[in-house]
């Protein structure tokens, strides 16, 4: 059986065999750096990403070196090496790691032995000397050795800006369907071709967008290319703006990239704010497949300086109007007969015909004898089938005017006003100018009883419920409170008279009559 | 207390009777009981007699209640001198332990009367003991700086309660409270003194009582009606007819078991005595055994399944499901519909086994349900002990 490369730290343990090894707060052994070994490129961009979801990558960018190495054994390997902070960060760099298929070695300069796991929850120590051959990296695991020598090194700010973006979906229906409108609620970037950068701004600036651009020029292009900022744009414009060819939307990930939508950049570039190096901006192109680095920050301009106003005339005041002039436009409402068929919301009855009414009465639902009002007049008992909802929300059901199979049926025309059955008002006015024409107050009703007659104006105080005016009234007797004969029985209450200090007096004495049992006696 | 028998009627015993302040004062002698009760005979009560008739219209419209005599008068007496032994004022008395000893059997004397042996004289012992037990006490709640005081009510005091002025009255219900060992001791004799209250209020007799003592109520038709519509009022009406089963059942004298044979015995045979006697002979002698009459106890059982009817006809049947936890006597009167089979030919049935019109066809078809459900909840065996020990008592073997 091999002897064990690694021993395991116990607690308390100060004293290591390797050097650089000390314990920290919590007595775990930890070096100087750690060594991520990733059997891959893409193991490395998993890395990346995720550590860039949890964490900034600006703390881990200054320190951290990216190196392509060879294994002595064959194969090769993707070494990160960066410097080490407390415990709890190696932690999370070493759940990272396995997560990306990788190992996270802890120590400094050349030798590295494996970071704690559950057998070594302190770490480990090197168990034999170790020495590392020239451009050489040795990593000490529990049961092996590996030696990495160096290839080559990556900057990682160059690995980042240079990583291919990956597409993710946009909703079918378009950015609209997005409740965040693919991140570019707030702020949309559009990033325009030469040649539609005039039909671009004709169309936002008729849509009265809020916006602001400048002109930049891109690579190698020979036009510049127009990059515009939208600040809350609607989703109408941007569903437009996404569809045309030439036009590409990018969404602020940061105060200095922009990434396009429908693509994700495989690093959190918010969180790597110390990969974009500069006062640049970046556009990360995903269809294009490019990165823009424009010169400088952006200074856009505000949009009113970018369109181009072609409007010669100039709006006038209107000087004076002429009132007279429309006196030859008046012309008088009258009453027609109309074809068109309206629920009767009231009936007049004549005087003679109201007995019948009182049989009727028995045959209305609660609900419409509850809601029919009336208002006798000298051309009859006009039955309204309920107070006009003027303009409000109007009652449902079937209503009095409309079970009652006598009388004259009028129609509601405009709310409140009632016509004849079969006739309308000439010429078709507005319902709300129509009682303003009438003159009518806020619960007043106008009715129309005949053809040729003159309205008749109804006021709320005159209208009477129809139930309470048809129905005799009751008479009710007073109900006779019978007083009973004799008394009641009730429960008695204990009360005591006051104890004189002999009140036991004559129980004291032994009995005439001779001994009694225990307990019993009387003096 | 005036010793006087006017004063003693008008401030005891009618509001007793009518539900007014009762004065509790100075204890009454036996002395004065024979004293009083040639006056008593002598004398008119208009409003005694009234009150009494008030009182026993309570159970029936037109009881029949016989003069007040020397019994009932020691009876009221004794329950004065029984609550005599709360008065607030009992620590200030000049007496020496003995003579409230004295006392308590002098009250005792009083209230053991002769088993009352017909429905009238059994009503009037009612009248007072019945409304002895409802009593009310006067408490005055005087508010100190340390809390409030509680304290019985009494004659206006010469002290704080005058000074101060500002206590307010309350009237708590007497029975239940704490009561001194003396009242503990002589309220059993005071419900012993009437039966007819031992059975209506099951819960509070005393034990050793038993319903046989005023079965002959319950042998007349309209008494029997008002005792079961007295037993339905009450709250919990499963707990009162297990009350009086559970006194029915320890009252029922034993049979006389056969005793075994002296001479030849296998105890004696190698002249060997056995220190205990034979199974089933006797132990001890019996105490005060109750004449049980198979008709008495007939009446008794035929009131308790006419309860069970009273309850079906109320719709308030609700026979609760945790039926192992009740107690045996519980138990036993849910039990008694479940022996109308045996019964029938002796008490009859409650309802017809078939309806004689649509008017009482749901009631027979609730009752036959009920039945059935009783039939499920009740064990067996409880019905087999009743079986065994009840019914042989009721329905004499042809």
């Amino acid at each position: 059986m091999p002897n064990a490369l690694l021993e395991p730290v116990a607690a308390g343990q100060t004293r290591f065999r390797m050097q650089g090894l000390v314990s920290d707060a919590r007595g775990i052994a930890i070096g100087r750096e750690v060594l991520v070994v990733l059997p891959s490129i893409d193991a490395l961009v998993s890395f990346l990403g995720a550590y860039s979801d949890e964490a900034s990558l600006d703390d881990l960018v200054p320190t951290m070196t990216l190196e392509q190495a060879q294994r002595s054994g064959g194969g090769h390997a993707t070494l990160i090496r960066c410097g080490s902070g407390d415990g709890y960060a190696v932690d999370r760099l070493a759940r990272l790691a396995t997560t990306a298929r990788g190992q996270l070695y802890t120590g400094g300069g050349a030798v590295f032995v494996r970071w704690r796991e559950r057998e070594a929850p302190f770490g480990y120590d090197l168990a034999v000397a170790l020495q590392p051959g020239r451009d050489e990296v040795i990593v000490a695991d529990v049961d092996f050795l590996g030696r990495y020598t160096t290839t080559h090194r990556m900057d990682p700010v160059d690995l980042i800006q240079r990583l291919e973006l990956r597409p993710v979906p946009i909703p079918l229906g378009g950015v609209s369907r997005d409740p965040e409108l693919c991140g570019l609620k707030e702020m949309a970037l559009v990033l325009v071709a030469p040649a539609l950068a005039h039909r671009v701004l004709r169309y936002l600036w008729r849509m009265e967008m809020p916006m602001a651009g400048y002109y930049a020029r891109l690579g190698n292009d020979t036009q510049s290319s127009l990059l515009l900022r939208l600040r809350q744009p609607r989703a109408r414009a941007l569903d437009v703006l996404s569809q045309v060819p030439g036009i590409e939307l990018l969404a602020p990930v940061s105060s200095r990239a922009a990434v396009e939508i429908g693509w994700r950049h495989p690093v959190q570039l918010a969180s790597a704010q110390s990969c974009l190096p500069g006062d640049e901006m970046f556009l990360f192109r995903g269809r294009a497949g490019r990165v823009e680095r424009l010169d400088g920050p952006p200074r856009f301009v505000d949009g009113r300086h970018l369109v181009e106003s072609t409007v010669g005339v100039r709006l006038r005041e209107i000087g004076q109007m002429r009132d007279g002039d429309l006196e030859v436009l008046r012309v008088e409402l009258r009453m027609r007969p109309g074809a068109l068929a309206r629920e009767p919301r009231a009936v007049v009855i004549d005087w003679d015909q109201v007995p019948m009414l009182r049989h009727l009465v028995y045959m209305l639902p609660p609900a419409a004898l509850a809601a029919a009002r009336i208002v006798p007049l000298e051309q009859g008992l006009v039955v309204l089938a309920a107070p006009s909802a003027l303009g409000r929300a109007t009652p449902t059901g079937l209503g009095a005017g409309l079970l009652l199979p006598i009388g004259r049926r009028l129609g509601e025309v405009a709310p409140g006003v009632l016509v004849p059955d079969g006739h309308e008002l000439w010429p078709r006015v507005r319902p709300a100018l129509l009682r303003h024409l009438l003159g009518l107050q806020a619960e007043d009703h106008a009715l129309y009883l005949a053809p040729d007659t003159d309205p008749i104006r109804v006021r709320p105080e005159q209208l009477r419920p129809l139930d309470a005016a048809v129905v005799g009234r009751l008479a009710l007797e007073d109900a006779a409170i019978v007083t009973p004969d004799l008394p009641a029985v009730g429960v008695g209450t204990i009360r005591n008279q006051r104890l004189s200090r002999f009140a036991l007096w004559g129980f004291g004495g032994l009995p005439a009559g001779g001994p009694r049992p225990v307990g019993e006696g009387e003096g | 207390m005036a010793r006087d028998l006017r004063a003693f009627v008008t401030e005891f015993v009618v509001p007793l009777l009518a539900g007014a302040d009762v004065w509790v004062g100075k204890p009454l002698r036996p002395r004065d009981r024979d004293e009083w009760a040639a006056e008593l005979g002598g004398t008119s009560f208009p409003e005694l007699d009234f009150w009494r008739l008030r009182r026993g219209q309570l159970l029936a419209a037109h009881p029949e209640l016989p003069a007040p005599d020397h019994d009932e008068l020691g009876l009221w007496m004794g329950l004065h001198n029984l609550l005599v032994f709360e008065h607030p004022d009992r620590q200030r008395v000049w007496a020496r332990e003995v003579t409230w000893r004295r006392l308590e059997g002098a009250t005792r004397t009083l209230l053991t009367l002769p088993a009352p042996e017909d429905v009238p004289t059994l009503v009037a012992r009612h009248l007072s003991v019945g409304a002895f037990v409802d009593l009310m006490r006067a408490e005055v709640i005087v508010p100190t700086a340390v809390g409030e005081i509680r304290m019985p009510a009494r004659e206006p005091a010469r002290r704080f309660l005058r000074a101060g002025g500002a206590g307010r009255e309350q009237s708590v219900p007497w029975l239940p409270q704490n009561h001194a060992p003396e009242v503990e001791r002589l309220l059993e004799d005071a419900l012993r003194a009437s039966p007819l209250t031992c059975l209506l209020r099951p819960l509070l007799a005393p034990a050793g009582s038993s319903p046989l003592q005023a079965a002959v109520m319950l042998r007349e038709r309209g008494w029997a009606r008002a005792v079961c519509h007295a037993w339905a009022r009450q709250k919990d009406w499963m707990t009162t007819g297990g009350a009086v089963m559970s006194a029915l059942l320890p009252s029922l004298p034993r049979a006389p078991a056969p005793l075994p044979a002296a001479a030849g015995g296998a105890g004696s045979a190698g002249g060997v005595v056995a220190a205990l006697p034979a199974a089933g002979a006797l132990l001890a002698l019996p105490g005060a055994v109750v004449p049980c009459d198979p008709h008495d106890l007939g009446a008794i059982i035929a009131s308790l399944i006419h309860l069970h009817l009273l309850k079906v006809l109320e719709l308030d049947t609700r026979v609760g499901l945790a039926l192992g936890s009740r107690e045996p006597g519980v138990l036993a009167f849910l039990a008694l519909p479940l022996l109308l089979p045996q019964l029938a030919s002796e008490l009859g049935e409650p309802v017809p086994a078939v309806a004689s019109d649509a008017t009482a066809a749901p009631v027979v078809r609730r009752w036959t349900e009920y039945v059935d459900h009783l039939a499920e909840l009740v064990p067996r065996s409880v019905v087999e002990n009743l079986l065994a020990t009840v019914v042989g008592r009721i329905v004499q073997p042809a």
